[in-house]
């Protein structure tokens, strides 16, 4: 079965909506708000959404019930449903698949903040619902009244993609009728701070990544211009902090993806890039495209993780992307990172008929998606 | 598919073996909690494990170094269960992990935010993050064994784990994989602790699911890992097949995020979906493992979803919790409740709800008082239920 993406919506740090994320992605001077406070310290670099709002787009009853990861998803769906228009489909037949790789954080905070400072009683309750990660995902089901299966990916910054491969899988099994899919991440200092001792941000004198904050949900369901027509995954064991030292699992996933859409690898026309600034990751994607495009090189789609930031959002940002760009609804004109130029890769030019999306989770797992038009 | 191996660590044991008996044996892990000091909560017991008992022996250095304690219990759940199955992968083998996410390393991070908020930032420390992230316990158990198939963790609170078990078989049907380890672990933390005991919804001394004097649940951690893989194989290999995963049945009831929809039709679209895929009608259903929390809405909302598929003939079904025995071990509970449902259709007995005596009347069902059940079974069912309205149905039937 053809499973299309039929409508999306999306939250970044270009703003609330597809049209800003448009004139973002058209305006090759663009830069988000990097900035995330943190006590008692020095603000991180993170790209957080710093205008976003909800007024106007959920009640403010409900919208001072979700946490912010709830509250990014949840516009993000509204967007996605309200470009979708009326559903043709029983509302307990449509699902939910979203992955995070932080959600949860800020409820959490409140609590044990709370609890080392105050005392055990003075636990919040209304903070301990949305400090599960699946807070999310839920509370758009209940929002919407989605009755299908609802389900919550973990798998670090590939978690956007997994939970886009397994709606595509859901849909295409006729398990459901619909699944609205894609992910979220929230900025939140403890989560930065983390990543800044661990040593993996971007910061003056140490190349790594930026971390983001966003949202992002695609309509999935039989038909649409552009579909999913395959996905894969693979992985390659290392310590769940870092990245692999080779490029073996996202090789395999890509290959898997492929075989599946029924498309060799120089039949791709377009990659979209997976490169966060990060050494290591720059490396295995310069890895994965020798050995996958050795001669044929596809277009490229870049920077979408360095300048919106990182995290599982970004993966399913990625299929968006790819998704409105095979759809000639989106004009990319950002460039190529500096890896991939000097090995001869260009940015994509005129249309495209496929493309392939892939993400590497440290720890090692990696997933992969083929996107077709027509 | 089959089950043919299954590796369990709770707070009735260390191992599979232990923990059934005990169970069997109608005690309770559920004790005065030492993990954390708990002055001043609700509730000051929970279902602990009793860490220095886990068997790790073998497992590699590499997947041990700064492992959190749930990582732990992943680790010798999956020993456990790969023995069971007389499985040894070779380096690189394309075998699959799926496991439901629980609090992973939390427990660890949490010392470290006390120091953060007490010290500021020069407070030291950076190992306790390296396992926070909810899909590290499922990287471990692939680096312990260098597995380099499809690594899924699923976090749906509660069903976490029964879900990864029916991904799992899944994968297989579909061809992703050979041999799955399914399953989850989780383990106790402060948050968790906190948060149910701000909600109000902890038992002050011990969980008693289906009681009339019932107050709510008992925290618990643990792990279960299931080795799955299809009958052929399994025949092939010469290995005794201990059960079979016939189905799962996933919805939500899109009500509320902390208490499930009163009148069961809900839960009861997740029983029959799981009912649907796997071919069977309720009248098949010999056993129900139930969610069972003790909590005061779950109880009667689980058995009016009961009732609405079953009918009279519920009071016929043998049903039971075993959260009064290994504690409510919240993304790892779905994945020990059905290693428990393997292990009762393996060896044809089936495990008394503990704590249970005397039967709220809004629970109107056969709870398995007191004492195990000897009773050959065909089919059985494993439920759970989660904050968001998560409901997952996992059907067992036993091996031929």
């Amino acid at each position: 079965m053809r499973v299309g993406i039929h409508a999306w919506g999306v939250v970044t740090t270009a703003g609330m909506g597809v049209p800003r994320l448009r004139e973002a992605l058209a305006n090759p001077t663009f830069t988000p708000h990097l900035e995330l406070p943190r006590p008692d310290a020095p603000p991180l670099p993170v790209a957080v959404c710093a205008g976003f709002d909800t007024k106007g787009v959920l009640p403010p009853l409900v919208a001072r019930r979700l946490d912010r990861a709830s509250r990014l998803l949840a516009v993000a769906a509204k967007e996605a449903l309200e470009r979708a228009g009326a559903l043709p489909w029983p509302k307990d037949q449509v699902g939910v698949a979203v992955g995070t790789w932080n959600a949860g954080t800020s409820p959490l905070f409140e609590i044990l903040q709370a609890v080392f400072t105050l005392g055990p009683d003075q636990a919040p309750p209304m903070h301990f619902p949305n400090s599960v990660a699946n807070a999310p995902a839920s509370q758009v089901g209940i929002l919407e009244g989605f009755g299908g299966a609802n389900l919550t990916f973990f798998e670090k910054q590939a978690g956007g993609l997994r939970a886009i491969a397994e709606a595509f899988r859901l849909v295409a099994r006729g398990r459901v009728a619909a699944m609205l899919a894609g992910s979220v991440d929230e900025a939140q200092w403890l989560n930065a701070e983390a990543f800044h001792r661990l040593g993996a941000l971007a910061v003056p004198g140490r190349a790594g990544f930026t971390l983001g904050e966003g949202a992002v949900a695609l309509l999935l369901a039989p038909g649409g211009s552009v579909a999913v027509a395959g996905a894969g995954a693979a992985s390659l064991p290392c310590p769940p902090h870092l990245y692999p030292l080779r490029a073996d699992a996202l090789l395999a996933a890509c290959r898997k993806a492929l075989r599946e859409a029924q498309l060799e690898p120089e039949e791709v026309e377009l990659w979209v890039s997976l490169a966060n600034g990060h050494p290591q990751l720059e490396q295995l994607e310069l890895e994965l495209l020798q050995a996958l495009f050795p001669a044929q090189r596809p277009g490229v789609l870049g920077e979408l993780a360095t300048r919106f930031g990182e995290g599982a959002f970004a993966s399913a940002l990625r299929v968006a992307v790819a998704a409105a760009v095979l759809a000639g609804e989106l004009h990319h004109c950002w460039s190529v990172p500096p890896h991939l130029t000097s090995e001869g890769f260009t940015p994509l030019e005129g249309p495209a008929r496929n493309a392939l999306v892939a993400a590497q989770a440290g720890g090692g797992s990696a997933i992969a998606v083929v996107l077709a038009r027509g | 598919m089959v089950v043919t191996g299954v590796g369990l660590v709770s707070a009735l044991g260390a191992n599979r073996q232990q923990s059934w008996q005990r169970l069997l044996a109608g005690e309770t892990g559920i004790r005065p909690l030492t993990l954390f000091p708990t002055e001043g909560y609700r509730s000051r017991t929970a279902a602990q494990v009793d860490e220095h008992r886990l068997d790790l022996v073998g497992i590699p250095a590499p997947a041990l170094a700064h492992a959190s304690r749930a990582s732990r219990f992943a680790l010798a759940a999956a020993r456990e269960a790969l023995a069971q199955a007389r499985l040894a992968p070779l380096p690189g083998a394309d075998w699959a992990v799926v496991f439901g996410g629980g609090s992973a390393g939390l427990f660890e991070a949490e010392g470290f935010l006390a120091h953060r908020l007490a010290r500021g930032p020069k407070a030291k420390g950076v190992v306790a993050f390296c396992d926070v992230p909810q899909d590290t316990p499922a990287d471990r158990v692939a680096l312990a064994w260098q597995l380099t198939g499809e690594r899924i963790t699923i976090t749906t609170a509660c069903s976490s784990s029964t879900i990864a078990v029916g991904l799992g078989a899944e994968l297989i049907r579909q061809g992703r994989a050979e041999v799955v380890l399914a399953g989850g672990t989780d383990a106790l933390c402060q948050l968790t602790f906190a948060g149910f005991n701000s909600l109000r919804a902890v038992d002050p001394e011990r969980a008693r699911p289906f009681d009339r004097r019932r107050q709510g649940l008992s925290v618990g951690e643990g792990a279960a890992v299931l080795v799955l893989e299809r009958e052929s194989a399994a025949k092939k290999r010469g290995t005794q097949a201990l059960a079979v995963v016939l189905g799962c049945g996933v919805t939500n009831d899109a009500y509320h995020m902390t208490q499930p929809e009163p009148s069961g039709e809900a839960w009861a679209r997740t029983l029959r979906a799981a009912l649907a895929d796997a071919g069977l009608a309720p009248e098949d259903v010999g056993y129900i493992n139930a969610h069972g929390t003790a909590t005061e809405q779950n109880d009667p909302a689980e058995c009016a979803a009961y009732q609405n598929v079953f009918g009279d003939r519920l009071a016929r079904i043998p049903v039971s919790s075993v959260k009064g025995a290994i504690g409510h071990c919240l993304c790892a509970a779905g994945g020990l409740e059905a290693a428990i449902t393997v292990l009762a259709l393996e060896n044809g007995v089936l495990p008394p709800t503990v704590g249970c005596e005397e039967l709220d009347p809004a629970c109107p069902l056969d709870p398995i008082p007191g004492k195990p059940r000897e009773k050959r079974v065909e089919v059985a069912l494993s439920s759970s239920f989660a904050f968001g309205g998560n409901s997952a149905v996992l059907a067992l039937g036993r091996a031929a």
